[in-house]
């Protein structure tokens, strides 16, 4: 029994240490795995006896697939990242004025009088896709998704999870609503309550891929973390929060939910909600595969970091107008 | 580039947003329909009308206290958040129908009290003052 102690790169979060020791302690010999984030070292105990720089090599490259790996003398850290957040926050308040400017031009209140049909529907969907709803849907699509990557090189499968639960859970209710009619409507205080909560997810996603907790060494309590662990690896989780998102704050998603509550049939609720989410699909997969691409290329420090801004500015404007929307603080802005 | 021209650009874009939000908060009340204009006063029940599209319309009204009044919000083509109306000192939420007038009865305010709606995710609201 021997004790080796190696130093780690790549830990950027707390869930990092459970992912490290989940795979490490897997491999033959390896008797004990511990991972001290603060040092940023691991220490392995091993059954027999190995040459240190060939264990280094060894272990690395099983966690290498996640971004770590491990050496026996301390890399020196990329003088880099600490220009990257100079570029990154210009980058994401473009971003987010664009954004803004967008809602305040009053494009996106174009008139669709009538009917409601499978084909205003759609419209509406992509309409919604880019308006206010956005800052909650897709600000938490695009943390998640950024966040995904930067922890997980098989994000493909997540995202494609996410997609088709949504677009499930959005036809399946829809056709429940459209069948049981007017007897239900969906809570606002319960909507606002689930957008706050949305919206402290993607503030704690947004800093957290800012990097304000790696540069200060805190991470996270890994319970929170471990739910995003639960995220990544888990085939159920990314179907569940696809069909949560039924239930955001969006005002295009609740007057849609509306008229499918009183289309009359299931099948008439089932086309029009999925002709909706349908509808909002196209941003969003641009979201989630955007980032999955960028997180992929020599850019992925920036986009972390530029993506982090902009989520933290929609996670900000979701907080205080949901705040708002409950009564709890006056309205700050109209936008 | 360097550190000062991107601290300069980020220090204008923050402006730039802030701009964009203060704006929201008296630019509308300008545009639309002027305050004071939306008040009818018919057999002794006073009636508000807010307009309801891409935000509510005026987003200040002065209304008349120890009056009955009606409010009456009107959506034309309307799918974005303000068809999702909440009222919380009345209690009032209801997703408004995309075209048509909503009429409701908020009972008789007494002076100096304000009246406030917020759309269910609270980026659009409006507020009726009464004296």
């Amino acid at each position: 029994m021997s004790t080796y102690t190696f130093h780690v790169s790549g830990t950027h979060c707390a869930s990092c240490k459970i992912l490290i020791e989940d795979i490490l302690s897997e491999q033959n010999n390896i008797h004990s795995v511990r991972v001290d984030l603060e040092k940023e070292v691991v220490e392995v105990e091993t059954d027999i006896n190995y040459d240190s720089v060939e264990l280094a090599k060894m272990l690395t490259d099983k966690i290498q697939p996640n971004g770590y790996s491990l050496s026996v003398t301390k890399e020196s850290t990329t003088k880099v990242e600490g220009d990257v957040i100079w570029q990154a926050i210009p980058i994401g308040l473009v971003i987010l004025m664009l954004f803004f400017l967008l809602q305040k031009s009053g494009i996106l209140n174009l008139g669709l009088g009538g009917q409601t049909t499978y084909v205003t529907s759609f419209i509406i969907g992509l309409i919604a896709s880019v308006s206010s709803c956005l800052a909650v849907v897709g600000g938490l699509v695009l943390s998640l998704s950024a966040k995904v990557s930067q922890d997980n090189m098989s994000d493909t499968k997540t995202f494609t999870l996410f997609h088709v639960g949504r677009l499930v859970s959005f036809a399946g209710l829809g056709g429940v609503l459209g069948a049981i009619g007017g007897a239900v409507g969906i809570n606002f205080t319960f909507t606002a309550l689930l957008g706050i909560l949305a919206s402290v997810v993607m503030l704690l996603l947004g800093l957290n891929l800012v990097g304000v907790f790696e540069k200060n060494k805190i991470s996270l309590p890994s319970g929170i973390f471990s739910f995003f662990r639960k995220v990544e690896h888990k085939t159920l989780t990314p179907l569940i929060l696809g069909f949560a998102t039924f239930f955001l704050p969006c005002g295009f998603t609740q007057s849609m939910q509306v008229s499918a509550l009183s289309s009359g049939s299931f099948t008439s609720g089932f086309l029009i909600m999925f002709a909706f989410a349908l509808g909002t699909l196209p941003m969003l997969l641009l979201l989630s595969f955007g980032s999955a691409s960028f997180a992929h290329s020599k850019y992925a420090p920036l986009f972390f970091k530029s993506a982090g801004v902009v989520v933290i500015g929609l996670g900000l404007f979701a907080l205080l107008a949901g705040l708002a929307g409950l009564g709890i603080i006056s309205p700050l802005f109209n936008i | 580039m360097n550190k000062i021209a991107l601290s300069i650009v980020t220090v204008s874009l923050v402006i730039g947003i802030g701009i964009i939000f203060l704006d929201g908060l008296k630019g509308v009340e300008t545009a639309g329909v002027q305050s004071g204009q939306n008040i009818e006063i018919r057999d002794g029940v006073q009636y508000i009308t807010i307009n309801a599209k891409g935000g509510y319309s005026p987003r200040v009204t002065t209304a008349e206290a120890d009056i009955p009044t009606k409010l009456i919000v009107k959506t034309n083509g309307t799918y974005d958040c303000s068809t999702a109306l909440v009222i919380r000192s009345i209690g009032y939420q209801k997703i408004l129908p995309q075209t048509g007038e909503e009429v409701i009865d908020i009972g008789t305010a007494k002076p100096g009290t304000s009246l406030a709606g917020t759309c269910s995710m609270g980026m659009y609201n409006f507020s009726i003052n009464f004296d």
